[in-house]
């Protein structure tokens, strides 16, 4: 790499900055090896070859060409992405002419540690922090002009929220301006992201498109104009403009669908099964992820495992068939042995290091008893740092290793796994994290951060001296599931599980399956969902595997992953479910609105009671000459505070279908921002084009619902501001239709007792990790899909159910699941009988047995989650959790103390 | 492309004798196209749940468009 | 703040007069954002909209009849909008209410000639080919290579027959065997068309269209880019279809086929200034610049608005007729742009444009810094 002449633009910091022909994509790449790129001067003219002379292990050979390969397969999943809209195709924003014009993807590396300039965000154009950076949303998306796509990105939003609260982390005086037409913060938690970055000083959120009009020739800052309701057109200049660009088709989709013979749909996109995302026009074929159109990660990830499940269900007789064992080396016994710590510091690119001085840290480490090896490492989690690790484990003879890096939670697992590659017990690991813990939190402070980190990590090195090998249990796994709420998520979450050859308990509190969906009548794409149930249900029914339980309920919940107990009475019975898997899939409830005469008045309804009716043919709703709706009922407010997500596509729908039946229906549509993500923003332009009217306003003015006695009859009078006109509207309305909010089903918090899950601030239930782990909860074996976790569409639901099959797959192929080595303990001898752990343990794992030494507590290991909750109890210090030991604890205290001391010491001679 | 299996589950020999036939011959169960943060996960899942799965991926490294983000919304966690 | 009920007969009104597009917006403020009057007065086109939206448009105001139809919003509206369509609708209706605010009064009288003499000016038909006389061109007959169709500016107004007279003479010098209908050629009703006098336009159009036919005309070849915008997309409403060229794409024919021989040079730095109705109405950005750039010695200079993002004039859309202040002209900014970037000479291919500049440019005090010409009198001075 060095010795290669040619400078190229990085493709991976998006060309901002260079690299060489050959080289490494990124320092966290797998894998992690040198490639040579299509600017390599020998490729392009037959010159040069200096990489293949210098390398000593022969590695370059330039005599390569392309292999074909056969590969057979059972079932293909496509997963290509999606490309980032180039805003090059169209002038307008001066990207690729004004030099400080960049696109959120530009942006996105110029935030992070590994870009173009180390996590410093810097102005090509004079390697300047900018101050003042203007978003502009929508950029290629929401438009029919020629050149943009007609669908919303449906990420966009989100994604420059986050880019300017990171932003404002950069650099606390940031001034920053988001120009918006409508802030789509649809998703679980989005609302409150979006408040977050509204409430930063210094940040605007500005309700109008813009136009780029100039760079100033000296400064090269950029000039756009916008448009205000209350002042006319401003102009104002920013340093930096940020394109908030929108999510395009794959670039070679056309080539795709032609190789897999699939078919597309009009945007470029794969057409999909009508309610099932996941699912291609040609049998075997399923795709994931954004080529079914703009979705964000935990889509992406549970629609992953939704196509997992669907192959599944086509593969499952040859399920392991062709599966290999992964097999470590035998594991060295280094109980008796003297421990040998070896601690390795990591830069996280620029995370850590840019704050912490890593060289001097490990120095430091050397001083420290015990450890005979310490280096520093880029990214310790790459896979060649981990090898390092691995390597010298064997070579150091090293019997304790400590990372010193970023949080358990994501990578401990991982330096577990390496340190059993190098056959070392993995609970002789031990994490210090001195980035959350330590950079992210002081980036202001270098020198005391790099005390800290010295801190930090002698701490582990004292608490590293302590850990004792552990045995992880093997336990076996019952292959059955059980699927709580029989709406569409928990139907076909179950079909997907039993078709892969699984027993499924499928429990319904009502007595009848179907769920919310029952009071859906079609979708905006035009499915009937009524239709769609019936089979759907009669198909649940029918199949050999899954056993239906209506009007039940669960009295009681116990086990652990691969073997739970459940109690559920149904229809006066009360019987024992033995299963490997829980889905929770309770669905969720409609608020009751206590607003706009709610209640109070006949002729206002909910938008399901308005899709009721409508699909009754009910004269009242039909005929009525206006129909006014509004939107954000119960939500979005300080007692909800979260967008329902469904509403908008919800009252579009029943406008269109009311449109419909009468054209010269008027309907009004009262909104605070339209939230049709994704292809649904086709069907606001469409209600548009069908003349339904869309009318902001603002909460602090929400519309006013009056009856009012006119020529003897009761009008109902809605009237609301509207902003460009400058006046308030007065519209007569024959029936009002609420958007109320979708709320957390009744009996969720019973379950969350239960099933010792969580649930978010809003009550809905919590998925162990939002990007990564979106259909499961943090207690294993409990998996979640449907509305019980966020409002969604029928597809997104559907899709989310197979994912969660897809997950529980993953649980019930396997014979065994592995319990932690780091579970309770008891004395005997300490143990005094008095059962205040028993008492304390939410899992049923401790309980008195008879012993030589008389009734003692013990622990049942499958049982013990290792919450550490009976260690506060236990007046003697009897029961202990293993890996969490008192002295490795307070050991750990007392390193932390001992420098303070020291450093007063110190301060004491001078 | 759909390869039938013999349904008859527990005929054990038969079994063995379709994967060694296959096990040679580049045969997988799953081709999994594309190694963003999609194609990843389809992939872990299907070969946790027992199959031996193909991951294509035009790019140099797999990761995707993910891999290039700085943090992710809504809890700003590293993308890495 | 006021209280209003959406008035449904106004609605459907729009919607009949061709303003049914209204209902698309979704109030991004784009438009609004692009305008050119914004750069010099407070106007919402936004608002002008969402008031034809719930049948509240305010047609005695001078803000509906603003709009220049240079093309800029409807160009980037997101939601295809149709800007120009909606505000002819709403001078239609204006029109059918017979609203007549003073500011509409040259429009009126504008009209009324229309209508008599088939030029805007109050001229008589008869003197429509005076501008020709002694020139030796020919009137049109049946077989020509081409009709010149020069337009009422250039037919009539003391300032702009020179450019009529400049192109008959060029088009003589290639040899081009062409004629022209004189009294048999009416304006062609682009701009009152946009003014909402849709009769008048039609009225107009029959009668070209009549005339062509009768004089066996094939081919066009025009000055205006309205001219060619009316014959080439507004004509299509009737069933016909005419070859229309406009000077700038035929002189690059001519000089391509060695017709036209540039014998001079030109050592000026030129700009060029795109009309509305020829870049972003009808896609001709080059074969303007292409002809100036045969031309030995000419420097041409791009403004920073040009092609697709060029600055409008100030004059379509009827605002030909209508008096704007001074103050409030686009056609200044353009003059200062073109000065600041030291350009000696500003180029362009519509009389309206012309009369814009040229009156800015001594509004301005610009005499000394900056000329204003049509791109045939530099071809002619390169010629001879």
């Amino acid at each position: 790499m060095e010795y290669c002449p040619v400078k190229y633009p990085d493709q991976f910091n998006q060309a901002i900055s260079k690299n060489k022909a050959i080289h490494i994509y990124y320092s966290q790449a797998i894998p992690l090896i040198t490639y040579i790129d299509e600017s390599c001067l020998y490729l392009k003219e037959k010159k040069c070859r200096i990489c293949e002379a210098v390398c000593k292990n022969n590695a370059i050979d330039f005599n390569q060409t392309a292999e074909k390969v056969e590969i057979k397969a059972g079932a293909i999943v496509l997963a290509p992405g999606f490309e980032p809209f180039d805003p090059r195709l169209r002038e307008d924003y001066g990207y690729g002419k004004f030099a400080n014009v960049v696109t959120s993807m530009d942006y996105e590396r110029l935030l992070c540690a590994t870009g173009p300039y180390e996590g410093e965000v810097l102005r090509s154009s004079d390697l300047k922090h900018p101050h003042k950076i203007a978003w502009i949303q929508c950029v290629g998306s929401r438009q029919v002009t020629p050149g943009g796509s007609s669908y919303c990105s449906a990420v966009c939003c989100t994604y420059t929220q986050k880019q300017v609260i990171l932003t404002k982390d950069h650099d606390a005086a940031a001034e920053c301006a988001v120009f918006h037409n409508d802030i789509r913060s649809y998703g679980k938690d989005f609302e409150r992201f979006y408040q977050r970055a509204e409430s930063l000083p210094g940040v605007r959120f500005i309700r109008s498109y813009v136009s780029v009009v100039r760079e100033n020739p000296e400064t090269k800052s950029v000039t756009i104009r916008y448009a205000t309701t209350a002042d006319g057109v401003k102009e104002e200049e920013f340093d930096m403009v940020v394109l908030s660009v929108g999510l395009n088709p794959p670039a070679d989709f056309k080539d795709l669908a032609d190789k897999f013979k699939i078919e597309l749909n009009g945007h470029g996109f794969c057409q999909t099964d009508p309610v099932n995302p996941v699912e291609t026009s040609r049998p075997g074929i399923f795709i994931s992820g954004a080529f079914q159109g703009p979705v964000d990660i935990p889509e992406s990830v549970f629609s992953a495992s939704g196509a997992g499940s669907r192959c599944g269900e086509l593969l499952t007789a040859r399920r392991g068939d062709l599966a290999r064992e992964r097999v470590y080396p035998p594991e060295r016994d280094a109980s008796g042995e003297e421990p040998r710590i070896g601690v390795f510091v990591c830069h996280c690119g620029a995370n850590i290091g840019r704050i912490v001085n890593v060289p001097e840290a490990v120095e430091y480490c050397k001083t420290l008893p015990n450890v005979v090896h310490a280096q520093e490492q880029l990214f310790s989690c790459a896979t060649n740092c981990a090898g390092e690790i691995t390597d010298m484990i064997k070579e150091k003879g090293l019997n304790r290793v400590i990372v010193a890096a970023c949080s358990p939670r994501t990578l401990e697992a991982l330096f577990r796994d390496t340190l059993r590659e190098a056959g070392l017990n993995q609970y002789y690991y031990e994490m210090a994290n001195i980035r959350e813990h330590c950079s992210w939190v002081h980036p202001k402070e270098k020198e005391e951060a790099t005390r800290k980190a010295k801190d930090l990590i002698r701490m582990s090195v004292a608490r590293s001296r302590h850990l004792e090998p552990l045995m992880e249990i093997e336990l076996p796994v019952n292959k059955a599931a059980l699927v709580v709420g029989g709406g569409i998520a928990g139907m076909t979450c179950a079909l997907s599980i039993a078709g892969q050859g699984h027993e499924v308990h499928l429990v319904e509190k009502e007595t009848e399956l179907g769920g919310t969906a029952r009071r859906i009548h079609d979708t905006l794409e035009g499915l009937d969902v009524q239709a769609y149930l019936r089979d759907l249900i009669k198909k649940v029914y029918r199949h050999p595997l899954i056993h239906v339980y209506t009007g039940a309920a669960i009295s009681d919940a116990a086990g652990y992953v691969g073997n739970f107990v459940t109690v559920v009475r149904s229809e006066g019975r009360v019987f024992e479910i033995k299963h490997g898997a829980t889905v929770i899939a309770v669905g969720a409830d409609i608020y009751t609105p206590a607003e706009y005469l709610y209640g109070e008045d006949e002729r206002v309804m909910t938008h399901l009671d308005l899709e009721e009716r409508i699909a009754k043919g009910d004269a009242k709703v039909t005929n009525a000459a206006s129909v006014v709706m509004i939107q954000c009922v119960g939500c979005r407010n300080e007692d909800r505070n979260y967008c329902s997500r469904i509403c908008c596509s919800e009252s579009i729908k029943n406008a269109l279908k009311l449109k419909a039946i009468n054209p010269g229906t008027d309907v009004y549509i009262l909104f605070r921002d339209i939230r049709t993500y994704g292809y649904n923003e086709d069907y606001y332009r469409e209600a548009a084009g069908k003349e339904v009217r869309f009318i902001r306003y603002e909460p602090h003015d929400p519309p006013l619902v009056e009856a009012v006695a006119e020529g003897g009859k009761s009008i109902l009078k809605v009237t609301a501001t509207d902003y460009v006109l400058g006046k308030k509207l007065e519209l007569d309305a024959d029936i009002i239709a609420l958007a109320a909010a979708i709320i957390p089903a009744a009996g969720a918090r019973e379950l969350e007792n239960l099933f010792k899950v969580g649930l978010n601030p809003d009550g809905f239930f919590k998925e162990a990790h939002v990007k990564l782990r979106p259909v499961e909860f943090a207690a294993e074996g409990v998996y979640l899909c449907g509305i019980a976790h966020y409002p969604k569409l029928i597809k997104e639901t559907v899709s989310q159910a197979y994912g969660a099959a897809g997950r529980v797959l993953t649980l019930l192929s396997s014979d065994t699941v592995t319990a932690s080595g780091s579970i309770c303990a008891v004395d005997e001898n300490k143990c005094i009988s008095c059962g205040a752990c028993i008492a304390a343990c939410k899992y049923g794992a401790i309980e008195f047995r008879e012993t030589p030494l008389g009734r003692k507590a013990a622990v049942n290991p499958v049982l013990c989650k290792g919450d550490g909750l009976c260690n506060a109890k236990c007046p003697t210090g009897a029961i202990q959790l293993k890996h969490f030991t008192d002295d490795e604890i307070l050991s750990q205290i007392d390193a932390a103390l001992l420098e303070e001391e020291s450093a007063e010491r110190d301060q004491a001679v001078v | 492309m759909n390869i039938k299996v013999p349904a008859v589950t527990g005929m054990e020999r038969a079994k063995e004798r379709h994967a060694k036939s296959l096990a040679g011959a580049n045969f997988g169960d799953v081709l999994v196209a594309g190694g963003g943060i999609s194609g990843i996960q389809a992939s872990l899942d299907l070969a946790n749940a027992g199959f031996k799965v193909y991951l294509v991926e035009k790019g140099p490294a797999i990761g995707g468009h993910m891999a290039q983000l700085d943090k992710t919304f809504p809890t700003n966690d590293c993308s890495m | 703040m006021d209280t209003e009920a959406p008035i449904r007969e106004v609605i459907e009104e729009i919607k009949e007069s061709g303003g049914d597009a209204v209902k698309y917006c979704y109030q991004c403020g784009k438009c609004d954002s692009v305008c050119p009057w914004n750069r010099v007065i407070n106007f919402s086109m936004r608002k002008l909209i969402r008031e034809a939206t719930f049948g509240f448009p305010e047609i005695d105001r001078e803000e509906v009849w603003r709009c220049t139809t240079c093309g800029k919003c409807p160009q980037q509206c997101p939601r295809d909008v149709k800007q120009i369509e909606d505000m002819v609708a709403l001078r239609r209706i204006a029109n059918a209410y017979g609203v007549t605010p003073a500011f509409l009064k040259p429009v009126r009288s504008a009209s009324a000639s229309l209508a008599a003499e088939g030029n805007p000016f109050g001229e008589e038909r008869a003197k429509r080919a005076d501008w020709a006389e002694g020139l030796s061109v020919k009137p049109f007959t049946e077989g020509m290579e081409i009709l010149y169709f020069p337009c009422c500016f250039l037919s009539y107004d003391g300032q702009l027959k020179k450019v009529a007279q400049a192109t008959a003479g060029i088009l003589n010098q290639a040899g081009v065997d062409f004629g022209i209908l004189g009294a048999g050629e009416s304006c062609c009703g682009e701009s009152i068309r946009k003014t909402g006098h849709e009769a008048l336009f039609k009225q107009l159009a029959r009668e070209n269209i009549k005339s062509f036919i009768d004089h066996g005309v094939k081919k066009i070849l025009v000055s205006s880019p309205h001219c060619y915008h009316a014959f080439k997309n507004d004509y299509a409403g009737f069933k016909v279809n005419f070859e229309v060229v406009h000077i700038s794409q035929y002189l690059g024919e001519l000089i391509n086929e060695g017709r036209l021989k540039i014998s001079k040079e030109y050592h000026k730095k030129v700009t060029y200034h795109d009309p509305c109705y020829l870049g972003r109405h009808n896609g001709i950005y080059d074969a303007p610049r292409g002809v100036l750039k045969r031309i030995p010695g000419l420097e041409l200079q791009e403004m920073e608005e040009s092609r697709e993002n060029s600055l409008c004039c100030g004059m379509g859309g009827g605002r030909i007729w209508i008096d704007t202040k001074m103050s409030d002209r686009f056609s200044n900014l353009r003059i200062k742009e073109a000065g600041g970037l030291g350009a000696e000479v500003l180029v362009t291919a519509c009389p309206y444009c012309l009369t814009a500049l040229e009156d800015s440019r001594l509004g301005l005090n610009y005499e000394d810094v900056i000329q204003v010409k049509e791109i045939t009198e530099i071809i002619q001075e390169v010629i001879r």
